[in-house]
């Protein structure tokens, strides 16, 4: 191997009480892809923000060619060379790809250099887009190819990629992948945040993986001698189980019924037809189906967040007509929305506040009930931080600063301190890593003694290891629902969610 | 009849000139996602500087300049407490708005009823006697002419050059404009600073030309209308151009209506009409109009912070 481009030093970065990372020494080659693997909060990102030069380091060095460097701004870095694909794209959305260019190389090419520059490097690398279309306007795949049309303008000889694949769809991925492969071809050095052990099974050539801020194996090791079980191992510090262990429950009481449930969804998506099924407490029922197939309106009507245009819901032996449903207030259900950011949490208000925000009731004291038992409140917080094993120093800080398994947990928590007969989860994991995923899952299970659980997802996985039964849902209708202990569930489930009925 | 319809269009572009930079002003400095409320205080401060500077020097170009940067100097103020202090920029606005009226009211007590320097309306050679439009645009004081360039000046700036890029870059996504390389602090202080300067000298355009003479409280709420202008413009200075003019067509109306001897309305009825009426008509104007919330800078009001 030859020298390495970017050599890090007992670098050490920390957030008010919180160490993002600890002592780490890493070295980065050129024409290699270096994945750096870790849990949610592990400090991948804060690690890759100080060598883009987005965050300074409090203590350590970071050299560059043997030379120590140090930057003051992302500026910068790039001026060294040393860019980064941020998991938000740093775009400006409503300017076009060319004046969003020009903004950051403008002065080096000049307005109209810009034009033919951008056509230049598309074309060399294979990055197609159209320089007058607005940001906005564009796919997550077309943004995120600006983004490294950008940094190869600038000339840049490392190339930061922070979980670049979460935000694209299955072909644009691999369309990604081509890309990387070409400027590791070229001689560019690469790095790929991710947690995804498939990518960096795929693509990577050194891998570094981190745990807590601390970079536990400091010496890359060859990516192609790994499986994905000793990485995952690695990453987690204990050995993975995919499988869960589930305890056999007795179903009780219907908790849930729909029948002939028709609406549309709230923000002119796709709508969903009578729908029909039921839920009863002991067994988690998912719905199952390729996002943009009506669940997400079903979901909101049953929640009661949006009004469904026809048929009849059944809750814990009352019948309702669609509207009345939603009308009918406070009816017991939990529910830990999609959306954990906008829907499901508060980003500026603390974990105590968030987590009595659906149960307001309970904390009423004082002066009639009118005021808020702040005291019982933050003890619940805590309380439910060491009961699920939640990542925050105390149940004071900020709900937005959680990373996204933490926060997930919260609302997870939240919502099983409500003892409601019926429990919907939404896309419960989507973004999670391996060990946040598994917590959320034991916690559905246990979950289900107690209550009937609603679980809508799109991951087969997450399906097959949960459920008792599974509907799978498709242009607004549920195709068939399969008992979980079906034996050819695994191939029935996949061919109806693409609409193929044997 | 057409002379009277001369007449009022003369005195509608008189009327409109000192909203009109101060629009252009504001648009400035929003565009760089900073809202500064204090576009009345600094108008007041720039026609009591130009005014002073003025009766104590008599001469134009010095008491410009006064004025103008009185404005630009006050602007220094809120682009301190907003963006190296990061402190809210409605707050920070609107205190420069109070104490601008009060250090000026104040400062300006003994030249009350005095007379100082005054920019009379200036004919340009040729273009003058055209008819109609020669005596509507070109019989102007300087400071018309000046607002006939320095609004597609700022248009072009804005949306034609390297400058104007960066400026909307920071009031559209500073985090991706600092990622981008560019300085927003000092990019986002330039701005508010220029946007001072324009309303300084709108507010010299008032004591030195428009009403010469120094009043309490002259600017009368101008920069007022002038921030309601930003948002109906959709921040285009161009746009601003026809606003502006609406507002000096109705307060030039009132003129001519009290000047006609017609008593049957009070005359402080009168006054507050071109306010009332150019705000309802911007309403109505941009109501129709579906592009206004996604022009509105997309940082405007943002404090911005590197570290998150």
């Amino acid at each position: 191997m030859s020298d390495p481009v970017i050599s890090l030093r007992g670098l050490s970065k920390r957030f008010g009480p919180v160490w993002a990372n600890r002592e780490v020494d890493l070295d980065l080659f050129p024409g290699r892809v270096h994945a750096l693997l870790g849990e949610n909060g592990a400090g991948k990102s804060t690690l890759m923000s100080i060598l883009a030069g987005r965050y300074g380091a409090d203590k350590g060095t970071l050299m560059m060619h043997g030379q120590e460097v140090t930057f003051s701004s992302p500026a910068k870095a790039l001026d060294h060379g040393i860019g980064m694909v941020y998991q938000r794209f740093m775009l400006i959305e409503s300017m076009s790809v060319a004046d969003n260019l020009a903004l950051t190389v403008g002065k080096k090419y000049g307005r109209r250099g810009v034009d033919y520059e951008i056509r230049q490097t598309a074309e060399q690398y294979g990055l197609a887009v159209d320089p007058e279309k607005r940001i906005f306007e564009l796919s997550m795949g077309e943004r995120q190819r600006v983004e490294i049309i950008k940094l190869l303008m600038l000339d840049a000889e490392v190339l930061i990629f922070d979980e670049p694949t979460s935000v694209l769809t299955p072909p644009e991925v691999d369309a990604l992948f081509v890309i990387i492969d070409r400027l590791r071809g070229e001689g560019k050095t690469i790095v790929l945040i991710t947690h995804k052990l498939e990518e960096v099974l795929k693509l990577a050539d050194d891998i570094s993986i981190m745990r807590k801020g601390r970079l536990i194996i400091s010496e890359p090791i060859d990516a192609r001698q790994m499986s994905r079980q000793q990485l995952a191992r690695l990453m987690v510090g204990r050995d993975v189980v995919l499988r869960v262990d589930k305890k056999e429950v007795a179903l009780g009481e219907t908790v849930l019924a729909l029948d002939g449930f028709s609406g549309d969804s709230p923000s002119g998506g796709p709508s969903f037809n009578e729908v029909t099924f039921e839920i009863r407490k002991g067994e988690i029922f998912s719905i199952i189906g390729v996002a943009g197939n009506g669940q997400t309106g079903l979901v909101s009507a049953i929640a009661g967040l949006s009004r469904a245009g026809a048929g009849t819901i059944t809750f814990d032996g009352t019948s309702y007509t669609a509207r009345e449903w939603a009308m009918a207030s406070a009816a017991e259900i939990a529910y830990v929305p999609e959306d954990r950011y906008q829907s499901g949490s508060i980003g500026s208000m603390s974990i105590a506040e968030n987590f009595g925000l659906t149960r307001l009731q309970a904390y009423r004291s004082g002066l009639a009930g009118l005021l808020l038992d702040r005291e019982k409140m933050a003890a619940d917080g805590r309380r439910a931080i060491g009961e699920h094993n939640i990542k925050v120093e105390s149940s004071e800080a900020s709900a937005g600063s959680l990373s996204g398994g933490n926060l997930q947990k919260v609302i997870l928590a939240r919502e099983l301190t409500r003892k409601a007969k019926l429990f919907i989860a939404e896309q419960p994991t989507q973004g999670l890593d391996i060990s946040a995923t598994e917590d959320i899952w034991q916690a559905l299970l246990e979950c289900r003694e107690k209550a009937g659980v609603l679980l809508v997802t799109g991951d087969l996985k997450e399906v097959l290891s949960l459920s008792d039964r599974i509907g799978v849902i498709f242009n607004g209708r549920i195709l068939e629902i399969i008992d979980a202990h079906d034996s050819d569930r695994v191939d029935r489930v996949g061919l109806l969610m693409a609409g193929v009925r044997s | 009849m057409i002379e009277d319809l001369t007449f009022i269009a003369q005195i509608s572009i008189k009327s409109s000139v000192a909203v009109l930079l101060a629009t252009v002003g504001g648009i400035i400095t929003e565009r760089s996602g900073v809202l500064n409320l204090g576009i009345e205080g600094m108008m007041l401060v720039g026609a009591l500087a130009g005014f002073a500077a003025g009766h104590f020097t008599q001469s134009p170009v010095v008491a410009v300049a006064a004025g103008t940067m009185a404005g630009g100097a006050l602007s220094l103020v809120h682009a301190f407490f907003t963006i190296a202090l990061r402190s809210n920029q409605v707050l920070s606005g609107l205190a420069l708005t109070i104490l601008g009226t009060g250090l000026a009211n104040f400062l300006g007590r003994p030249l009350i009823g005095q007379t100082g320097v005054r920019i009379r309306q200036l004919p340009i050679p040729y273009l003058s006697d055209i008819p109609v439009i020669g005596e509507v645009f070109f019989n102007q004081s300087p400071f018309a002419y000046a607002a006939y360039l320095l609004v597609p000046l700022a248009w072009f700036v804005l949306f034609r050059t390297r400058t104007g890029l960066v400026l909307r870059a920071v009031g559209e996504d500073a985090r991706s404009a600092d990622v981008a390389g560019v300085n927003v602090e000092l990019t986002r202080t330039l701005s508010v600073f220029v946007g001072g300067l324009f309303a300084g000298l709108a507010g010299t355009y008032l004591s030195l030309s428009y009403t010469p003479g120094w009043k309490e409280t002259m600017t009368g709420g101008q920069g007022w209308i002038a921030i309601a202008m930003i948002i109906f413009c959709t921040w285009n200075p161009l746009l601003a151009f026809f606003g502006a003019l609406l507002f000096g067509g109705l307060t030039a109306l009132q003129f001519f209506f009290q000047a006609t001897s017609m008593d049957l309305i009070p005359s402080y009825v009168l006054k507050m009409l071109p306010y009332l009426l150019t705000i309802g008509v911007l309403v109505l104007v941009s109501a129709s109009s579906r592009h206004r919330k996604s022009a509105s800078p997309a940082d405007l009001g943002v404090p911005f912070y590197r570290e998150l």
